[in-house]
């Protein structure tokens, strides 16, 4: 019995998969030829503006409290080795590498993902979806393609603005509460960031934003009937988001750092 | 009764054998039809019997389970999404709820179509033809007010004219007169007959209105728990000899259901009356 009902979960959930990546598949179709249909940039232009634009004051919050936070904490277990001048060093690295990519596309999970498949949800439960189908025009087209979109190409510009601003919040806790010295503190940091570690965390932007966009719309399309339909896609939508980013985060980390070892070095002899 | 065979070109819109099953439940069963091109079907049955499944069959926003459909001949129930683009922009589709985009106003809901379909980028144009459509059903000079803002009623009709803005062949009408007053549902009836008229327009219409029915009908056919009960013009329907058929029009409720509505019983002990109280 046990194992029947597992089995049957089991198979449940790589049907699920089975019709997310057609899902996806068809939105990355649509997203390809709207690129090429000037028509359509209106669509993309008004979701930039609801996803990305007013994202920027809470992605931003986000970094600078990250920041500050990490100046705090760091601080008095380096200065108990008198390496309190490195400090810009732990900060910055931690903010461009993992923290600023990652929690900017938590946030933007939590502020775009839930919004989105409530809309999509309520769209759908309310027949609209239907009626865009009935009247000819692909409702993955017209729907889910912007928003992937303007999710995919933002989400590495927010985080631009998460880490810009962590590094500043670091920086101030670090110079003005814990006085530490101002030029010490950047030359320890431009040694110890590279191109390669702000270059990734931005680069990784990109597949949190492509994400969460699927996921949030697939739930949206997906949803079951009734309020509590829509309530539960978005929960399913912001768990699923959530736990894509970390996993992702962590495949990442894996393949980057394995390229960075091969790679890097050779850098010079370009 | 004898089953007649339909073929795919004996109408506009053929389905053969069409059945639909939900988990257990069988929607629709077997349902064979030819409508004609240029007459008006009324589709009739109590409700949940299936009719609106059967229209979005029509327009493949259903697939079956079992059976084929045909538009023009050409069989449509198993074509991609992309190529039924193409054979959807040919009908008008006005949904049982209204499905208005809630985040567009009526004005954008009507261009919606239009501009996916059309080129017309002259805002004036784009104005008389919304203007002109929205006459047709009453509804001029709301153009920019949201769908949350309007009645039942008003949505439906705003459905109504963005059905037709393409101005298609066929209009498929799921219960266009229900919920509004008899005289905005004549409006909707006589609107019906003007675009089946002057516009050779094939219409399809869901309906529980059986005045409605009889005033606009060629063609009722009558749905019964997911099956074709009857089918002819509205002279046969209203001397039908079958039991079902004749509850259903003159809106009578079965022996068998009535007396299971009496046995069940109303009163329940924790279901007090206003007079249970004023005794003491
Ligand atoms: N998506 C669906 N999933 C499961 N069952 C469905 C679905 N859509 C319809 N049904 C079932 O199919 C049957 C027919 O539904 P349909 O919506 O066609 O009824 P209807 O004749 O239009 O009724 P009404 O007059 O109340 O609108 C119903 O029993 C309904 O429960
Ligand atoms: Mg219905």
């Amino acid at each position: 019995m046990v194992t029947l009902a597992v089995w049957r979960k089991f198979k449940q959930q790589v049907e699920h998969l089975g019709r997310f990546s057609r899902f996806s598949g068809s939105a990355f179709g649509a997203m390809g030829s709207s690129i090429a249909h000037p028509k359509t940039y209106p669509l993309v232009w008004t979701q930039m503006n609801i996803i990305g634009v007013k994202s920027v004051p809470v992605i931003m919050a986000t970094g600078a409290f990250v920041g500050m936070i990490l100046a705090v904490q760091a601080y008095s277990q380096l200065a108990a080795m008198g390496l309190e001048e490195r400090l810009g060093v732990l900060i910055n690295i931690a903010v461009v590498k993992e923290l600023g990519p990652v929690l900017a596309a938590v946030m933007l999970a939590g502020r775009v993902g839930g919004a989105l498949t409530a809309e999509l949800g309520t769209m759908n439960v309310t027949e609209q979806i239907a009626a865009v189908e009935s009247m000819g025009t692909d409702p993955i087209k017209y729907l889910v393609s912007p928003r992937v979109l303007a999710c995919l190409l933002l989400t590495p510009v927010l985080i631009v603005y998460a880490d810009l601003l962590g590094i500043l919040g670091g920086y101030f806790v670090s110079v003005i509460q814990f006085k530490i010295n101002s030029g010490a503190y950047w030359d320890y940091s431009a040694m110890g960031v590279e191109l390669w570690d702000v270059g990734t965390g931005i680069f990784k932007g990109f597949f949190f934003g492509g994400a969460i966009a699927l996921i949030s719309c697939y739930k949206g399309f997906t949803c079951r009937e009734g309020a509590q339909g829509v309530g539960e896609a978005c929960t399913e939508a912001f768990v699923g988001c959530f736990i894509s980013i970390l996993a992702l985060n962590y495949v990442f980390a894996v393949i980057l750092d394995a390229i960075y070892k091969t790679f890097w070095p050779l850098r010079p002899l370009l | 009764m004898t089953r007649v065979e339909v073929k795919p070109g004996d109408g506009i819109l053929v389905t053969r054998n069409l059945t639909k099953i939900y988990g257990e439940r069988v929607a629709l069963e077997k349902v064979s039809v030819a409508i004609e091109k240029g007459k008006t079907t009324v589709i009739i049955g109590q409700s949940g019997c299936g009719k609106t499944v059967f229209m979005k069959h029509l327009i493949a926003l259903e697939r079956p389970t079992e059976g084929e459909v045909f538009f023009k001949g050409q069989r449509i129930d198993q074509l991609h999404n992309h190529e039924l683009a193409e054979v959807r922009t040919s009908f008008g589709f006005c949904f049982q709820m209204g499905a208005l985009f809630d985040s567009l106003t009526v004005y954008e809901n009507i261009i919606f179509p239009i501009q996916q379909h059309r080129e017309i980028k002259d805002f004036k144009v784009l104005g008389e033809l919304v203007k002109l459509k929205l006459a047709l059903v009453g509804m001029d000079g709301y153009q920019h007010q949201y769908p949350a803002s309007l009645s039942g009623g008003q949505k439906k009709r705003v459905s109504l004219a963005r059905a037709i803005a393409l101005n298609p062949e066929v209009v498929l009408y799921d219960e266009p007169t229900t919920g509004l007053d008899p005289i905005t549902s004549d409006v909707i009836n006589e609107l019906i007959i003007k675009l089946q008229r002057e516009l050779k327009i094939t219409s399809v219409v869901v309906t529980h209105d059986m005045k409605s029915a009889y005033k606009i009908a060629d063609r009722i056919i009558m749905l019964h728990r997911g099956k074709i009960a009857a089918d002819g013009d509205a002279d046969y329907i209203r001397n039908h000899p079958s039991e079902v058929v004749r509850q259903f029009i003159e809106g009578r409720i079965g022996e068998a259901d009535l007396a299971a509505l009496r046995l069940g019983g109303t009163k329940f002990p924790t279901q007090f009356q206003p007079e249970d109280f004023s005794g003491t």
